[in-house]
Order: structure tokens, then C-alpha cells, then sequence
């Protein structure tokens, strides 16, 4: 006990009495371990935020998509029901129809061409589409009279902002004169983007909207993909035995990580940053072991053994780059939460995950390899000094 | 009286880079008993560091038989003498090898960093009281950088026996002082030594430090023999 606590006071006052070289020293480790916590924060602050931003375009893990294709043009009707057979006997609880339109809205301001994406209530879930206000379609929203549309912000912007709770209507500009009731905005995919709504695809057909090339997308659990994915696809082989069937994942997570690839960059960049600071680290300690020869000399001829340069030596190093650490890593905390370089980092995101653990183990762990790494072998020279050469003048 | 060291035909030979044998000590007899003050003078070069440093098992001889305390010292490992040396020996060395950077009280903590349970935990206190002793408590957090030669010599003093040790060795601990500093802090070693009923083993030049010993001894091309009387 004595021996350990002996120790600690020992470092101590040996890192009091060279703060200036140390310091020095430290500075690199402390600045490499706040890169490597910061590339790994925000590393996963990046692939939370581009998660988010996939699943809004691409669908959520796993989403897979189903097409029927010709050399002849299936039977739409046996077609949908050969779909929902599907949606019935695999389970599914979310699936949607997409299709892209083109329809033209009387806006105060003119008429304007606007992008519309026929889906059904299932597509909120898939595409994790957020309202900011209003509601998402529900089942029942086909029945209206008045076909229901979910808007962009540009859309609502152009409509001169409605209130929602008044039931805004948005006229469509065409041959046939409808009227559509505004239910719910979601944010634009990206600044500056045209209007564009959201209709349900049995209300796009009474309102006369020409639907283009359209899929059909299913959510399955992400380990069920493998299994379900060919099941399906053979499902409907055996009902459409002259057509090509294709079932594909759409989610981003099908690619592999993209995140991955730049973090493992940037983190050996880093680990390279770091092992220079420990070759600066080692360097200092090596010098100043040359003038630390008298001292340790002093020590051991009252009593220190050879263990306790040793460890002493070594513990210097070790208390050292644990301070660096935690400061490193209180830096990368400073970073990574820090509300610009959020904004910056992960835009989609509304609310942010805390600061990884992984990040923070991973920069502290390194600054003490770092520091036993360089301690050690100092710490052998230390061992190695003979008492009689070092106190003799 | 309980004997501390007892010598019998210690030598020490090293070799040199050229691998010649330098032999420094040939054939040293020595009793030293507890409460003994020894005095070993000779001329520079003759080997007396070199016979300090087995005396406090900083070093083992080449041949011969050297019991620390009744041990042989062959017998005991390294780390064995690293804490006997810590708990029964003190060192005062000729430039007073304080640590430098550190105040006085820090350095005469120092030796009980090494030291285990009770006198660990009090260091702070068993050190102000051997400042106190050797009359520099006012200058406990002083750097020895700041003080004089003779100061310096108090604090190593107060650090070579805070632990209470039973055998000093002091390696002409006046040699880099004045005259009459040396005489000063040569009374206050020998009347602590004495205090503590300590073996106090001097080496020095100084004739006028040798008489203050009860024993004295010559060392002479690597043989210690017995001096008679108190030389001029
Ligand atoms: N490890 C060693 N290697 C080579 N020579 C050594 C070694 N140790 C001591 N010597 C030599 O042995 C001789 C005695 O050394 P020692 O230090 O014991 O002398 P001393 O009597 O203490 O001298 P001084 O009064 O000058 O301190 C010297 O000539 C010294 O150079
Ligand atoms: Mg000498």
C-alpha cells in the first residue's frame, strides 16, 4: 500500500517539478487523442445522420422492393393482388406503392409544376417521413371526397401557409377542376427545393393524376431479409412464370457502411499523429533519464529497489499521459457536441445522440498505452543505472 | 555491543575498458559495532569510496566475507540490500547529492518514501522533526539551490537519519565546506550519531574531523590499518 501511494507521490513531484517539458510533450498526446475520440464521435454522429437522411430517401433497414417486370405488361389488378397476398402471408405490416407524378397547383402567386409522390399510408413508416405539422396519411384518408395531400415545405411555403386546423385547400390547375385539402408538412429533402406533396395512390386516380413507373416496397425485420427476400421473389415467380421478377434491398445499410470507410481513414490518420506523439513523449523521457542518473543514484542508495525506479520512472509517464488523455478526451466531447459542428456534421438530425463511450475509452485507453509504451524504456534505463557511477564525482 | 559490519579479507577488483584488473581493495579487515565512531583517512584515490560503498551494500565485494548484521551479503538479493539499506543505513555524501528542485523537507522525506506502514504515513512530521533537529525547520520549503554549503550539508544530514538508521556513512562530509563550517556540521553528525547511538563511519582528509572519532584507520594502496593515537 505504502509502496503504491510512495509511488504516485514520487511521479508527482517529479512531473510538479518539469511541468514546462512535459507539458510540452503532452500537448501532442493530448491533441492526437482528442482527433482519434473526435474522428470516432463523429464518425457516428455522421452515419446517425446519414442513417437518418437514407432511410428518409431510400427506405429503413430493411426495405426491400418488388417489381414484376414484362415482356408483357402483367394485369395491373392480378398484379395488386398478388401483391397484397404477399403483404398477407409474409406478414408484412408496412408496405407502400410509390410512383412519381407531375401535377400543376394554382398558387396565389401562379400555377407551378409540382412533384408528387403517390404512396400509401405505409410509406410514413418506411421512409420515416417526420410531419412538423399536421398529420401523416391515415388509412381512411382515401375515402374523402377531397384527395388529401402531405406538402413540402416549399409547397406550404407557396400556398402562402396555411393553418392546418382550417382545412386548407390547394386547387389543381388542370382539364378537371380539383380541390385537395392540405393534412401535413414535412421538411424539404434539401434547401431550395421545388415544391412537391405527398397523395394517397387511390386518391391520385380520382383526382386524375397519371401515375408514372411505380414500385412496391415492403419493410421486413433487417435479419429477415436474406430469408424473405428470395421467398418472396419465388412467390411470385410461381404466379407470374413468364415475367422477371426482381426483389431487391433498397436501405442504405445493403451497401455496406459508407461511414466506415472514411473513419478508419481519418482514425489511422490520427493513430499516426499519436504515435509520434509517443515517439516525442519517449524522446523527452529518454533525455531527461540522462540527468535523472544523480537522482536515481540518491534513491537507491536510501532505499528505493530496483521495482520502485522502475515503476516510479514508469508511473511519471503513465500519470502524465492520463491527464493528457482526459483532457484529450474532454476536447473531443468539446467537439463533437459542440451545436455548429452538429449542425454541420449531421443535418438531418434533430436530436443527437450523446457523446459515444467506445470514443472516450478508445482516446483515454490510447494515451495510456502511449504512456506505458514510453515509460518503459526509460524505465529499463533507469533500472539498469548503477548506484556507485551515479553518486560517484 | 551488537556488531554492525565485520569484514574479513574484503577485496574489490574491477576491470578496466582494456582488461587489466585494477584491484582497488586487497584484503580489508573490519569490525564495526553499534555505537562506534570510525574514522578512515587516506589519500585520494586509495579506495575509501570504494570501501564506503560495500560498508553500505551499495556494491559487494570481489572476494572475502562481508556480514551485514550477522548476513554474508552474497546471500541476499539486491532487492534485499535496496531495503536494508533503506532501513538501517544513512548516506551523507561530500556534495551533499540533495534532490535538486525540491525543498528541503521534500528531500528529507525522500528516504521514507522507501520506508513501509507507520513512518510512510508520518513522513511529513518525522522529517519537520529532523529539520528541527538540525536547527533548519524555518527553512523546510527553502530550494538547496537557495542555500548555503554548509545548510545544504544540515538538510542531507537530516535526510541520512531520518529513518534512524543504525550505521551512517558519511563520504568526507566536509570536504566541500570551510573549515569551520565542516567542524559545525561535523559536531552535530557525531553528537546525532551519538544521540541515536548510531555507528557513524567518516571518511576525510581533515585530521581535525579524524579526532572526533573514537576509532581511526588508514587506507593505504587498498589495506585499512589500525592508526594509534590522535595524529598531528
Ligand atoms: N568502477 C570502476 N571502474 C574503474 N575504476 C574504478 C572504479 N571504481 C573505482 N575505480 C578507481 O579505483 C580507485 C579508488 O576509487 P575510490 O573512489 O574508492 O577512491 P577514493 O579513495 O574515494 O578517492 P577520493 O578521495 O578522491 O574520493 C580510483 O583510482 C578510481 O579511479
Ligand atoms: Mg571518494
Amino acid at each position: 500500500m505504502s509502496g503504491v501511494v510512495g509511488a504516485l507521490v514520487e511521479a508527482w513531484q517529479e512531473l510538479r517539478i518539469n511541468k514546462v517539458r512535459i507539458l510540452l510533450a503532452l500537448f501532442g498526446v493530448a491533441l492526437s487523442v482528442a482527433a482519434l475520440a473526435s474522428v470516432v464521435g463523429l464518425g457516428d454522429l455522421a452515419r446517425e445522420g446519414y442513417k437518418v437522411q437514407a432511410e428518409r430517401s431510400q427506405g429503413r433497414t430493411a426495405t426491400v422492393a418488388l417489381s414484376v417486370n414484362g415482356p408483357t405488361t402483367p394485369d395491373p389488378v392480378r398484379l395488386e393482388k398478388a401483391y397484397q397476398g404477399i403483404v398477407e402471408r409474409y406478414g408484412i405490416s408496412y408496405w407502400t406503392h410509390t410512383a412519381q407524378a407531375q401535377a400543376r397547383f394554382q398558387f396565389p402567386g401562379g400555377v407551378q409544376d409540382v412533384q408528387m409522390t403517390l404512396v400509401d399510408p405505409g410509406y410514413g413508416f418506411i421512409h420515416r417521413t417526420d410531419v412538423t405539422q399536421g398529420s401523416w396519411f391515415a388509412a381512411d384518408d382515401e375515402q374523402r371526397l377531397a384527395p388529401a395531400v402531405v406538402v413540402s415545405e416549399a409547397f406550404y411555403n407557396a400556398a402562402g401557409r396555411p393553418d392546418l386546423v382550417r382545412k386548407p385547400l390547394a386547387k389543381l390547375a388542370g382539364d378537371q377542376e380539383t380541390t385537395a385539402v392540405i393534412i401535413g408538412v414535412v421538411p424539404d429533402l434539401f434547401p431550395q427545393a421545388p415544391p412537391s406533396a405527398f397523395m394517397l395512390n387511390g386518391a391520385a386516380q380520382t383526382a386524375g393524376i397519371a401515375e408514372g413507373y411505380g414500385q412496391f416496397k415492403v419493410w421486413v425485420q433487417d435479419g429477415q431479409a436474406a430469408v424473405l427476400m428470395p421467398a418472396m421473389q419465388a412467390d411470385l415467380q410461381a404466379q407470374f412464370p413468364d415475367l422477371y421478377i426482381d426483389a431487391s434491398r433498397m436501405d442504405y445499410a445493403a451497401y455496406g457502411d459508407p461511414i466506415a470507410i472514411a473513419q478508419l481513414a481519418v482514425g489511422a490518420i490520427a493513430g499516426l499523429v499519436l504515435l509520434l506523439g509517443a515517439v516525442g513523449m519517449l524522446n523527452i523521457s529518454m533525455v531527461t533519464i540522462r540527468y535523472r542518473v544523480r537522482e536515481i543514484g540518491i534513491r537507491r542508495s536510501f532505499g528505493a529497489t530496483s521495482g520502485r525506479i522502475f515503476v516510479g520512472v514508469m508511473m511519471e509517464s503513465l500519470v502524465a499521459t492520463s491527464v493528457a488523455g482526459i483532457a484529450g478526451v474532454m476536447v473531443a466531447i468539446a467537439v463533437v457536441k459542440n451545436p455548429w459542428i452538429q449542425e454541420k456534421v449531421a443535418p438531418a438530425l434533430s436530436e443527437y445522440p450523446p457523446f459515444p463511450v467506445e470514443a472516450a475509452m478508445l482516446g483515454f485507453g490510447a494515451a495510456v498505452l502511449v504512456g506505458a509504451l514510453a515509460g518503459a524504456i526509460p524505465a529499463l534505463v533507469a533500472v539498469r543505472i548503477k548506484v556507485i557511477d551515479a553518486i560517484r564525482f | 555491543m551488537e556488531t554492525l559490519l565485520s569484514l574479513r579479507g574484503v577485496t574489490r577488483t574491477v576491470v578496466l575498458p582494456d582488461d587489466q584488473e585494477l584491484h582497488i581493495l586487497r584484503g580489508v579487515d573490519l569490525e564495526i559495532a553499534s555505537g562506534d565512531h570510525t574514522a578512515i583517512v587516506g589519500r585520494s584515490g586509495c579506495g575509501k569510496s570504494t570501501l564506503l560503498n560495500l560498508l553500505g551494500l551499495l556494491d559487494v565485494p570481489s572476494s572475502g566475507e562481508l556480514d551485514f548484521l550477522g548476513t554474508p551479503v552474497q546471500k541476499i538479493s539486491s532487492n534485499q540490500r535496496a531495503r536494508l539499506r533503506g532501513s538501517t543505513v544513512g548516506f551523507v555524501f561530500q556534495q551533499f547529492n540533495l534532490l535538486q528542485g525540491r525543498s528541503a523537507l521534500d528531500n528529507v522525506m525522500t528516504p521514507l518514501l522507501y520506508a513501509s506502514g507507520r513512518d510512510f504515513w508520518r513522513r511529513r512530521e518525522l522529517a519537520m522533526e529532523m529539520l528541527d533537529r538540525v536547527g533548519l525547520a524555518a527553512r523546510a520549503d527553502a530550494k538547496p539551490n537557495m542555500m548555503s554549503g554548509g545548510e545544504q550539508q544540515r538538510i542531507a544530514i537530516a535526510r541520512a537519519l531520518v529513518r534512524r538508521p543504525r550505521l551512517i556513512l558519511a563520504d568526507e562530509p566536509t570536504g566541500a565546506l570551510d573549515v569551520e563550517t565542516g567542524q559545525t556540521v561535523m559536531a552535530l553528525l557525531d553528537s546525532i550519531a551519538t544521540e541515536s547511538a548510531a555507528a557513524l563511519v567518516t571518511i576525510t582528509h581533515d585530521h581535525n574531523v579524524a579526532a572526533l572519532a573514537r576509532s581511526r584507520y588508514r587506507l593505504d594502496a587498498g589495506v585499512l590499518q589500525a592508526l594509534e593515537g590522535v595524529p598531528a
